[in-house]
């Protein structure tokens, strides 16, 4: 009897790993098609700066990590050195970070209470319509006159760029909520507006406010290299400076920092929300 | 512990895009203190929107609802709901679930922990106290949905449609658990159904009503002793009045009963 339960477990076990090692040798495959066409673009390429292969751009990366550069700390003023592709990367996280985590707080903020409160959302529609299409980036003007092509400029647009899209997750997850939780909470004893958005809404919302957040992290990276370009310090920054010396390959390790730094964003998000939202 | 209903006159109208909707027409009813009640009625007679405005989720357009005299106003822990759809909060656990009306400040249980325990156990959930409803089968989901409701100790509960999508045998078995439930807690008990034998099986008293619109046609006690026997000739002699008085058998909600004229 055990003999047979164990039979048939290992050939499910194997069964998934069967597929699982299908799945990741064609995954390699497709890679290693990319790196095949990429390398073949780029020898057929004249004069050759103007796409770097992936040996030569493969070098940049290692690049990165040789030197050491040294950056300023905001707020605190103090110095920090470290290999020279980190020292961007962490340059542009003293935007990032600040610009999503009160982006989307504030923005969430505001979406559920204009999703719970029919008259605040009467009232704020018409403002939420007009403000609501203007691209983050079109705000630079005003982030460089308020607070200068920095780290606070770029935040700014970074802030501008996770509110609008925490403000609708939030806004459509509490509108969403099924009115029976609202009634069975209702007849449990929850009386305020305020004890009902707490207890029913936000948890009921929080599903649609994290695959929100998660869209923003994505978003706000392409925000960010756009705010760098305008001279904001950081691996944006250092895309454009790299290619105004003719270093494109410099350039590609940036772009390939900033994918990475994202993939590892991503999964450590998604790993958090899966226990979040372990109830699905 | 229980409390009288009553229904004053009570009338109820919608607007809808199609014009004004009379959902219920100057409807008088008195439930005494610890009677089962059950309403059934075709679907759209206002069965459901009667038992919503005994509980403060809607307010009558005219006519009063009250309980021991006292007009109802809003929902109220006095009364407990149990819903055709389970309404659980999916991101609670069962025992979570269940302590939902314990959580408030207001609530003077002395060991709120242990009577959720004695609650899970009520309902046979045990083992399963940490599981989440998306776990959990139609009838286990809404055993939860009884204990969640029993947890504030109601001196009224009131049932819509509480095992419309639970399958038969398990509706049996739910059946015989909410019988001895109610012996037990001896509460005022509101069951609204579209199931004639689920009526008979269950009511003190059946209340049948018509739609367009929607007033209390009948009211006729069951007299049958308990536990009733559904093959039992007095049972089948009840089911048949009733059947009788709503004149269609077409009564089923999902209307997949044929019309015979």
């Amino acid at each position: 009897m055990s003999t047979q339960i164990e039979t048939q477990t290992t050939t499910i076990g194997e069964r998934i790993l069967g597929r699982d090692l299908r799945r990741y040798l064609r995954g390699v495959g497709g890679l290693l098609a990319f790196l095949g066409i990429w390398w073949l673009g780029a020898t057929m390429t004249e004069p050759t700066y103007l796409l770097p292969g992936p040996a030569e751009s493969g070098r940049a990366v290692v690049g990165l990590f040789e030197s050491k550069t040294a950056i300023r700390v905001p707020v605190t003023g103090g110095e920090l050195v470290l290999p020279t592709g980190l020292a961007h990367l962490t340059q542009t996280l003293f935007h990032y970070v600040p610009g999503l985590v009160l982006g989307s707080i504030g923005g969430s903020s505001l979406g559920l209470v204009l999703g719970w409160n029919n008259t605040l959302d009467d009232w704020l529609t018409p403002v939420v319509r007009l403000l609501r299409p203007i691209p983050p980036l079109a705000w630079i003007v005003f982030a460089i006159v308020w607070f200068g092509i920095h780290h606070s400029g770029a935040a700014f647009i970074v802030f501008i760029g996770a509110f609008w899209i925490n403000f609708y997750g939030a806004y459509g997850g509490v509108e969403s909520v099924p009115a029976d939780l609202t009634d069975a909470a209702a007849t449990l004893g929850v009386e305020r507006e305020w004890s009902m958005l707490v207890l029913v809404g936000v948890p009921s919302a929080l599903p649609q406010m994290l695959t929100a957040f998660r869209t923003s992290i994505g978003r706000c990276w392409m925000i960010v290299v756009g705010a760098e370009l305008f001279g904001a310090p950081g691996v944006g920054y250092e895309i454009i400076n790299a290619a105004n010396n003719l270093a494109m390959a410099t350039s590609v390790a940036y772009m390939f920092l900033i994918s990475l730094a994202f993939i590892c964003m991503d999964v450590c998000f998604r790993v958090f929300e899966r226990r979040v939202v372990a109830w699905r | 512990m229980a409390r009288k209903i009553t229904v004053d006159g009570v009338s109820k109208q919608y607007e809808s895009p199609d014009g004004t909707v009379q959902a219920l027409s100057d409807v008088s009813i008195t439930v005494p203190a610890g009677e089962f009640c059950c309403l059934v009625g075709p679907s759209g007679c206002g069965k459901t929107t009667l038992l919503r405005m005994i509980a403060g989720l809607d307010t009558p357009t005219r006519g009063a609802i009250r309980l021991d005299g006292e007009p109802v106003t809003e929902p109220g822990l006095d009364r407990g709901m149990v819903f055709q759809e389970y309404a659980l909060f999916p991101w609670r656990t069962v025992r979570e679930n269940i302590r939902f009306g314990l959580e408030r400040p207001a609530c003077d249980c002395r060991d709120c922990a242990a009577q959720v325990e004695e609650l899970v156990e009520l309902v046979g959930l045990s083992g399963f106290e940490n599981s989440y409803p998306s776990a959990l089968s139609g009838g286990m989901k809404q055993r939860v949905g009884i204990a969640r409701a029993l947890a504030v100790d109601p001196e009224i509960l009131l049932m819509d449609e509480p095992f419309g999508s639970v399958d038969a045998r398990t509706r049996d078995r739910l059946h015989g658990e909410l019988l001895d439930i109610w012996a037990e807690t001896q509460q005022t008990v509101v069951f609204v159904t579209h199931d004639i034998d689920e009526a008979v099986t269950l009511g003190d008293r059946v209340l049948v009503m018509d739609s367009d619109p929607g007033t209390v046609q009948a009211r006729i006690p069951i007299d049958c002793p308990r536990p009733r026997e559904r093959t039992s000739p007095a049972f089948v002699d009840q089911v048949a009045r009733i059947r009788a008085k709503l004149g269609d058998p077409s009564i089923e909600d999902s209307g997949d009963t044929t019309t015979q004229k």
